[in-house]
């Protein structure tokens, strides 16, 4: 196994993420996580991502390239996330990899951070390839994506209001459960049970879009009446039934896809897709319907450098030449807009 | 000594490469967005005026702020990833001091001004030297209006000097004693200078060390005040 050696960044909302690969095996992969920093906030504050940006940047460069146990003159390219994303974020990772590129003599690859996650599959699995439908779900974007082939894609649909980890943030901390929201309410749902509370589906009338506020709103009532008339359920049983409504509703949207397409291959990108249940329910549907499903392991699903550098990998080998060194950021970048 | 200047702690930037004798190429660009497009290509077009390659560089100094963060931060993320490529040694300039060195001229004790946008300007005093400038008082973001109590409280005769104006007309009338003076922005160029001495004197940090200076907290907004920060159950 080999192929051209790419460093890449991620830099475009609150992890910051460097990593070699050689070919599509990944030779390091660093983060630096921000989640304390905006767990007092209960969000992510740019401006304090934008500095937590600038000081990890440049000592996770030097991680990444001494764990992958190469100098920097054997990188081939430099890959970075050029958008969407939070634009001072944007704007620290695509400064410092152009620079680094430029410094080396070496060309520099912009990437769209959902092609990033399109990808980011192929880094686990040989045999996931186009044609395939794609779920993106993340605190900051929720959609399906019919990858038509490599470069070539159609955004079926997606949320209309919060993305999918906003809304298990302001859930959980509504329920008092802290942030960030999917993993704590992930790990609060355990033993409880998912049928306990009938939350509603929205949107079971437009076949890939999401919709999350009239959860949050019915959420918010239901447990405001439970406890004025001191009938609060179990914790464990909200949480595991606002998590199977969040599931139900990405599952359902995503094989509606699977279904109009006809593809046989299915991948998942995004934190969201970290979730025990999600992951769980996706397989159970995959399987009853003799489909792929290529959901890489958790570290893959959220952000990181290395799912930026494997689309720089397939540039190059397409014989793609590097960006020229007077491009910008572009926080409001959109999958083939 | 081949040194790559680098500044954007205002709306201008600008990139500058020499030695210790002279400046071998300068680029500058007023744009307040254009920080990230306008770096690189002007590092290229600078080390190609020089007759070098990025590798011939032996310091890099970069402009650490007091100036808005976006830009500020795109400036020193260059400097520190160019240093961090080719292994070299880096140098720290103040905005501020940039603009009083240029302005180094006569009696007055010399406030450069920087604008840190929401109303809000850096400043910081300086007298000046034969052959340059001494930092009298610690630099301070402050008001327009609390600028103008300052200056009304000096003994001595002033010149302001930088981004003045940026504020409003009001905050010069009235004041005695009081001159308003060039340059407007910091300049790639007497980043240079600075760090050649520095570089003399042993000044020099690894990119590591290398951050901005802010003076200002972050500011912060939790957008869903209506969540309940303690949840539904009780503790
Ligand atoms: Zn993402």
């Amino acid at each position: 196994m080999s192929g051209p050696i790419v460093l890449g960044f991620e830099t475009s909302c609150d992890e910051t993420g460097v990593a070699v690969i050689e070919g599509l095996v990944e030779r390091s992969s660093v983060l630096a996580s921000q989640v304390e920093e905006h767990a007092r906030f209960g969000g992510v504050v740019p401006e304090v991502a934008a500095r937590a940006h600038v000081e990890a940047i440049r000592p996770l460069t030097h991680q990444a390239i001494t764990l992958a146990g190469i100098h920097p003159n054997d990188i081939d390219a430099v890959a970075v996330t050029r958008g969407p994303g939070l634009t001072g974020s944007l704007m620290v990772g695509f400064s410092f990899a152009k620079s680094f590129a430029y410094a080396l003599g070496k060309p520099l690859y912009g990437v769209d951070h959902m092609e990033g996650h399109l990808f980011a599959p192929r880094l686990s699995f040989e045999a996931y390839e186009p044609p395939a439908v794609v779920i993106l779900a993340s605190g900051g974007h929720s959609q399906i994506v019919h990858v038509k082939a490599w470069g070539e894609y159609e955004v079926l649909g997606g949320t209309i209001d919060d993305a999918a980890g906003e809304a298990f943030d302001k859930l959980a901390r509504f329920m008092g459960l802290g942030f960030p929201g999917g993993p704590a309410i992930d790990r609060d749902s355990d033993g409880g049970d998912p049928d306990a509370i009938r939350f509603p589906r929205a949107l079971r009338d437009r076949p890939y879009d999401f919709s999350f506020s009239g959860l949050k709103t019915s959420v918010v009532t239901y447990l405001e009446k439970a406890r004025d008339n001191d009938e609060l359920p179990a914790r464990s049983d909200v949480s595991a039934s606002i998590q199977e409504a969040i599931v139900d509703v990405l599952v359902e949207k995503t094989f509606n896809a699977v279904e109009s397409t006809g593809v046989e291959v299915v991948g998942g990108g995004g934190g969201v897709l970290a979730n025990r249940r999600l992951r769980e329910r996706l397989a159970e549907e995959a399987d009853r319907r003799g489909v792929g499903l290529f959901i890489p392991e958790p570290g893959l699903c959220t952000d990181n450098g290395a799912m930026i550098a494997s689309v720089a990998v397939h540039r190059i080998e397409g014989g793609v030449p590097g960006d020229e060194f007077g491009g910008d950021v572009d926080p409001g970048l959109r999958l083939n807009p | 000594m081949k040194i790559l200047a680098i500044d954007t702690a205002t709306p201008a930037s600008s990139v500058a490469i020499g030695d210790d004798d002279a400046v071998r190429g300068l680029s500058v660009n007023v744009d307040r967005r254009g920080h990230v497009k306008f770096l690189v290509p002007a590092i290229d077009f600078c080390l190609s005026q020089a007759g070098w390659n990025s590798r011939d560089i032996e310091l890099v100094a970069v402009d650490v702020g007091p100036g808005p963060y976006t830009g500020l931060r795109s400036g020193i993320a260059t400097a520190q990833a160019f240093a961090a490529a080719i292994g070299a040694p880096m140098a720290t300039v103040s905005s501020l001091t940039t603009i009083a060195l240029r302005a180094a001229t006569g009696h007055r004790r010399i406030w450069p001004v920087v604008d840190m946008r929401r109303g809000q300007i850096a400043v910081a005093p300086f007298t000046p030297l034969p052959g340059g400038v001494a930092p009298d008082g610690d630099p301070e973001v402050v008001r327009p209006e609390d600028f103008k109590a300052m200056l009304e409280a000096e003994a001595v005769e002033s010149l302001v000097v930088g981004d003045w104006q940026s504020v409003p007309d009001s905050t010069w009338t009235g004041l005695q004693n009081v001159k308003r003076g060039m340059p407007r922005y910091p300049s790639a160029e007497t980043i240079l200078e600075i760090a050649a001495m520095k570089a003399r004197h042993g000044k020099t940090l690894g990119p590591e060390d290398v951050r901005p200076t802010y003076m200002r907290d972050p500011d912060v907004q939790i957008n869903w005040k209506a969540f309940r920060s303690e949840g539904a159950w009780p503790q």
